[in-house]
């Protein structure tokens, strides 16, 4: 059994050194670029129309709604109170000199006026900081780094060269680790590519018979964990704009096709 | 010569020596015979005489052995329409006997607040279309550029396309936790309260 597995790998390699053999080479190098995304972590603001028909359901449901433990409670009270002032009866005491409604209700809005809500600017939306995902928490948030390509240093993102025998999915997962350490988690969406760009070297770069690169790019949602880089002060997380203006015109356009866009 | 080992084991529990079975031996036992006696074997009972019994008498078992029978049934059948009740789901009933101190007095729109919520709704309804169609183009439009990804792959290497129509299986379970209304307070110690299970255990 085992020496039959052992002949069919033997084989295969055979036949794929074989075909590679007999098929010309392709003048493209293949790259794969990965797009981490950091997906908002609060809701978009609603925009006028969504505020108003949120307005009109919750007055309709308060209509439409059956009086509360609360509002009755309230409403005893109500008539406990008359009653103590008229003294026409007996009044229960100690009914009245629990804690009413109203207390109850000051007591809790004091409790949560006093809690506070973390505010949805943070630290790095203060200070302008791009480094950190930890910014723009409505936004969707993509991870750009800078890449050497040729003699120049271009910030897109994260690419690299495929090698012989990994396949496209794996070469993604290299290059991510490559550029950005092995603290960064995330969670990779599938094994085929989701978009796609193709460039050409500058003619005095061209060699091996190789003209320019196809590079497919690899979707990943961020996780946990930072960039860690050489460079880590270009290594940044941009919303949608700010890609638009930092790559290349071509590049930016090939990158947004497989993106959500943002409505606000 | 097995047999007359095993006859001489039990020679001692023999009612009669082992030579009238035929066998000649001479053996001599020191130690006293005891003295078991067994009847004579009969391999069959006695007839009993059959009882005769009044066929009404019969007749009448049976049936109330039936009518039990059928009772057992039904109650079966009834037990099994009755269903496992769900407390969230009946109104309690405090409340239903409430309900005249619980009602609202009902609201008196007028005809200009009517006439503004309808023509919400209906923009509401436009709104939500036009969401709708954005966000079937933009699926369009993302899915386009994948195919177009693909087939560029598909023209590089046959090898690498057929590895990434791969299902991803690390994929399964795949859970997410969308966008909050406000963004977590980091290092947030909450208050939790005593934890009390009240539900009710439905095993038989």
């Amino acid at each position: 059994m085992i020496i039959k597995g052992l002949l069919r790998t033997e084989l295969k390699f055979c036949l794929r050194y074989l075909r590679r053999g007999l098929s010309t080479k392709s003048p493209w190098d293949i790259v794969t670029g990965v797009c981490v995304e950091r997906l908002p972590v609060v809701t978009p603001p609603l925009n006028d129309i969504q505020k108003k028909y949120k307005e009109l359901l919750w007055t309709m449901e308060v209509e439409k709604s059956l009086k509360s433990d609360h509002e009755i409670r309230q409403e005893n009270d109500k008539i406990q109170a008359e009653l103590l002032k008229n003294e026409s009866h007996d009044v229960d005491l100690d009914a009245v000199s629990k804690i009413t409604a109203q207390d109850f209700e000051d007591a809790a809005g004091e409790e949560l006026a006093q809690f506070k809500f973390a505010s949805i600017e943070t630290e790095a939306d203060k200070k302008g900081d791009k480094t950190t995902s930890d910014r723009c928490l409505q936004r969707h948030l993509v991870l750009v780094t800078p890449v050497k390509l040729g003699n120049d240093i271009k910030t897109i993102l994260p690419q690299g060269q495929w090698k012989d025998g990994e396949t496209l999915r794996q070469t993604a997962e290299r290059v991510l680790k490559e550029h950005c350490g092995p603290n960064l988690k995330v969670q990779f969406l599938s094994n085929a590519p989701c978009g796609f760009y193709k460039y050409k070297y500058p003619a005095e770069l061209q060699s091996d018979g190789k003209v320019g690169a196809k590079v497919f790019f690899y979707y990943a949602n961020y996780k946990s964990g930072v960039v860690e880089s050489k460079d880590r002060t270009k290594c940044n997380w941009l919303t949608r704009n700010e890609l638009t203006e930092i790559l290349p015109t071509k590049y930016n356009k090939s990158v947004q096709e497989f993106l959500i866009q943002e409505t606000f | 010569m097995f047999s007359l080992s095993v006859v001489k084991q039990f020679s001692r529990l023999a009612i009669s020596s082992s030579s009238t079975i035929g066998i000649n031996s001479r053996n001599i036992f020191t130690a006293a015979a005891l003295q078991f006696r067994i009847t004579d074997q009969l391999w069959a009972e006695p007839l009993k005489k059959k009882k005769k019994m009044d066929p009404a008498i019969i007749k009448a078992r049976e049936d109330r052995r039936r009518k039990k029978l059928e009772k057992q049934i039904r109650r079966l059948e009834k037990n099994a329409r009755q269903l496992k009740p769900i407390d969230e789901v009946e109104a309690p009933l405090h409340l239903i006997d409430q309900m005249g101190k619980r009602k609202r007095t009902p609201v008196q729109l007028s005809p200009e607040e009517v006439e503004a919520r309808a023509l919400l709704q209906k923009d509401w309804a436009r709104y939500k279309r036009e969401e709708y169609m954005a966000n079937v183009a933009q699926i369009d439009r993302i899915m386009a550029a994948q195919r177009r990804a693909l087939d560029m792959l598909y023209e590089e290497s046959e090898e690498l396309y057929d590895e990434a129509i791969m299902p991803d299986l690390q994929l399964i379970p795949y859970t997410i936790s969308g966008p909050v209304a406000t963004p977590p307070i980091k290092n947030y110690d909450s208050p939790d309260g005593e934890y009390v299970d009240v539900s009710k255990k439905w095993d038989n």
